[in-house]
């Protein structure tokens, strides 16, 4: 053992960490592959619609908030349509719900927030609703269009009160 | 009145808590016995008192005492008593008392008779259950109790408080606002209590653990005594997740049995670590040179624990399960840098102390090729952290925020997946270590070409064409094959050696062994599991179809007819519109379908309930309302399916 270490690694370590590298290799080739053709920038409704044709083929994840009278479902195409408005970055979004719902109506209410035209292959979730956040993962099309693979839905809504409306 | 009792014992118990904490502190540096018996004491009363503070959260939720603020938030009148009693994890600050009832327990177990035979491993072991006891009773004392009533005054003016106000009066609202729809499944009674223990059960091992790094105990027994904690633990973990995937079936846009959300990504990572730690601890028993790698698995494991609850419970993550926001972000995030940082720090501290015995030989060994395995686990559980940390970094070092989906995990962890198999199913082929060659199970090298027969047939008869689902399928197969091989040689040998009968014969290598073909039975199902999740990732088909009344569709030879329309409503508010759609296979009647539509007038939410039928041969279909009379279906996959 002594002797061993004097001499730096054994061939039996050297074996173990060969291997080993492979493995490690292997796993950082599969990331790298992977991420090179599905990963998704995540993007403001602005930011997406100031440069469409920068992000056109990619991946795009994309938020915003919910225009309730844009909902529109086709049941004979099964296909969904709706509009959502910008709201600003995830991260310059306050945890509470509170704040979330307030963002969220602003960006509903204001005529001059950037607007976002999806369309969806699927049934119509029960969370969309005016002013709900949706989280979308697709592409945006030529014409301008986000067609979503992923739909996914916040709904900061009246469910989760502090205090109780009606009394006894 | 109630409620300020059960906040009374809870507060009792923290207190119990704290006092443990710091006797067991000072028996530790006085060396005193005497003060580590009365830790011992406290720590073996706060279970009872948690568990009488646990019984009347219970009892206010089933008594509808919405005068408790966390009984309005969760439960309501209308809702059966079995989803009042789910209710108890049904929110924030419940679920965290149960948390804390479920430490409390594991805790208990560790002065037991047969830990205490462990002198000088327990006071420290007690000293880390009793950090986390003061940490997690204190959250529900301090800040997140669930024992809050609402009082109002004379003025109109509310508030929410434990303990009455001077002025000020109970106000009882007439009903609660029940458990979010979307949870009042069958499923709430079994998924969370299942991770939960699973999730809390892990602080045996970790503690005994931390109690081994600090008395540099040199032998295996941390890891035998909590031997079973660790098994009881993984099972209910993964029980837990299994339950989580057939749940989401049953609820539209949950999408099925794994969608890579970040709360499942939490809980599987300590799933995977856990998994690397039960192969290797294994080897502690043989040989004392993976006490290292051992620990540092232990220690992994439950910091991902607590990081789990804390992504779970914090809401920092957009996620199908975030249910409500939260104020204990912060002291989540607090607890799980301290049992991380502090278990590393530790680690690196006493790392010297742990040297390996001796060296392992490299070669087609048990041994080396269960390391590897841990090497992919590790992998895989790396892939999924940084998944989930890649947004917040590409943020940082790019300026845009790029994130990853499903479709990232699945190609990466595909393939890592796949040699797990296939590890699994060579494993047994090989001797314990090299030097070891002896009994060479060469009756098994037969099988590894049988197995091959398993892709030829569905090729064959299945029609299955695609090249990565029949490698899949070769590799589960092989797995599959080398396990029942070796079983049927094994009890043969039984049969032979000792003339005994069939069923002597079949009994006898499980009693010689049974920890090996618990651990058989694992694989077993974990490769039934992969023949599912082939079927579903590689040979799925997906259709949407919308039907108008009388009319079908068929899949395969299945037809399935849209009959009509039921509508009903029940006293709650609750408005259910139902399909009935028959399903005929072959021609002959088999069942029904009742997708539905629920509008919960009271609060305003209306949910989609799909129907689903799973066999062996379909793994599943989906229906729902689209509206006007119209159903759709979606979603199904099978093997040996005719094309059409």
């Amino acid at each position: 053992m002594e002797v061993k270490e004097k001499n730096g690694l054994s061939s039996n370590q050297i074996k173990f960490m060969i291997s080993g590298g492979l493995l490690i290799i292997a796993v950082i080739i599969l990331i790298i592959s992977a991420t090179k053709s599905s990963a998704e920038f995540f993007l403001t409704v602005e930011e997406l619609l100031t440069s469409p044709e920068e992000y056109q083929s990619q991946n795009i994840r994309v938020s915003g908030a919910v225009l309730g009278g844009s909902i529109n479902f086709n049941p004979e195409t099964g296909l969904l349509h709706f509009t959502i408005a910008h709201i600003p970055a995830d991260d310059e979004l306050t945890e509470t719900d509170g704040e979330l719902s307030m963002v969220l109506h602003q960006a509903v209410s204001d005529p001059d927030a950037p607007r976002l035209a999806v369309v969806y292959e699927g049934a119509k979730p029960d969370m969309l609703r005016d002013e709900a956040q949706a989280i979308l993962t697709g592409k945006l099309d030529s014409e301008g269009v986000f067609i979503a693979e992923e739909l996914l839905l916040k709904c900061p809504s009246k469910y989760e009160e502090a205090l109780p409306e009606q009394a006894e | 009145m109630t409620a300020s009792l059960g906040y009374m014992v809870l507060a009792l118990a923290f207190l119990l808590a704290l006092y443990g904490l710091v006797i067991v502190i000072i028996g530790l540096i006085k060396k005193s016995h005497v003060y580590i018996e009365s830790a011992r004491l406290a720590l073996l009363l706060i279970f009872p008192l948690v568990t009488i503070s646990v019984g009347i959260l219970i009892f206010l939720l089933v008594r509808d005492r919405f005068d408790v603020a966390y009984v309005f938030s969760v439960s309501s009148r209308d809702m059966p008593v079995y989803l009042k009693l789910t209710a108890l994890w049904g929110g924030q600050e419940g679920s965290l008392l149960f948390w804390s009832w479920l430490l409390a327990g594991f805790s208990a177990v560790l002065t037991t008779r047969k830990f205490r035979r462990y002198v000088d491993l327990l006071p420290w072991s007690m000293m880390v259950a009793l950090i986390l006891l003061v940490f997690f009773l204190g959250l529900n004392v301090f800040m997140a109790t669930p024992f809050t009533r609402f009082w109002h005054y004379i003025d109109g003016g509310r508030m929410l408080s434990v303990f009455q106000p001077s002025n000020a009066w109970p106000l009882t609202p007439q009903d609660g606002q029940g458990l979010n729809p979307l949870l009042r499944h069958p499923g709430m009674v079994w998924h969370p209590p299942a991770l939960y223990l699973g999730f809390v059960g892990f602080v045996i091992p970790f503690a005994l653990a931390v109690a081994t790094l600090i008395t540099r105990r040199q032998d295996g027994d941390w890891v035998e005594i909590s031997r079973p904690w660790t098994l009881i633990s993984w099972v209910f973990l993964s029980l837990g997740l299994v339950l989580g995937m057939r749940w989401a079936y049953d609820v539209l846009g949950w999408g099925g049995y794994w969608g890579w959300d970040p709360v499942e990504i939490a809980a599987l990572m300590p799933w995977l670590s856990a998994t690397a730690f039960i192969h290797t601890a294994l080897f502690q028993r043989r040989r004392t040179n993976f006490t290292r790698w051992n620990l540092s698995l232990i220690i992994l494991t439950f910091s991902l624990v607590i990081f789990g609850t804390f992504i779970t419970r914090s809401g920092v993550l957009s996620s199908v399960h975030t249910f409500a926001g939260s104020e204990i972000g912060p002291a989540m995030f607090f607890i799980t840098s301290l049992i991380f940082l502090g278990g590393i720090g530790l680690l690196v501290y006493r790392w010297g102390d742990f040297r390996p015995v001796q060296e392992i030989e490299f070669g087609f060994s048990r041994v080396v090729l269960t390391l590897f395995s841990n090497l992919v686990l590790l992998s895989i559980l790396m892939v999924c952290f940084l998944g989930v940390v890649y947004p917040i970094f590409s943020d940082l070092f790019t300026g845009t925020q790029v994130t990853v989906g499903p479709a990232w995990y699945e190609s990466i962890t595909g393939p890592l997946f796949l040699s797990l198999l296939l590890l699994m199913g060579i494993c047994p082929l090989a001797a314990w270590s090299v030097s070891q060659l002896t009994k060479s199970p060469k009756q098994l090298l037969v099988l590894a070409p049988l197995s091959l027969l398993v892709p030829l047939l569905v090729w064959f008869f299945g029609n299955v064409r695609d090249i990565y689902a029949l490698t899949a399928l070769w590799l589960a197969g092989l797995a599959g094959v080398v396990i029942i091989g070796e079983y049927v040689i094994s009890a043969q040998m039984a049969i032979r050696g000792k003339e005994a009968s069939l069923l002597r014969g079949l009994w006898e290598p499980i009693k010689k062994n049974h920890r090996r073909y618990g651990g058989m039975l694992v694989h077993l199902g974990v490769v039934l599991m992969s023949l599912g999740i082939i079927g579903l990732e590689g040979l799925f088909q997906e259709t949407q179809v919308t039907l108008a009344r009388n009319e079908s569709v068929v899949l395969g030879t299945y037809q399935m007819t849209f009959e009509g329309i039921d509508q009903f409503s029940d006293s709650a508010g609750i408005n259910t519109t139902q399909a009935v759609l028959t399903i005929n296979d072959d021609g002959e009647p088999v069942g029904s379908l009742y997708p539905s539509r629920e509008v919960y007038t009271n609060i305003g939410m209306a949910v989609t309930n799909p129907a689903l039928r799973a066999t062996l041969r379909w793994i599943f279909m989906q229906f729902w309302w689209t509206g006007s009379l119209k159903w759709q279906t979606r979603r199904h996959s099978g093997y040996f399916s005719t094309p059409w």
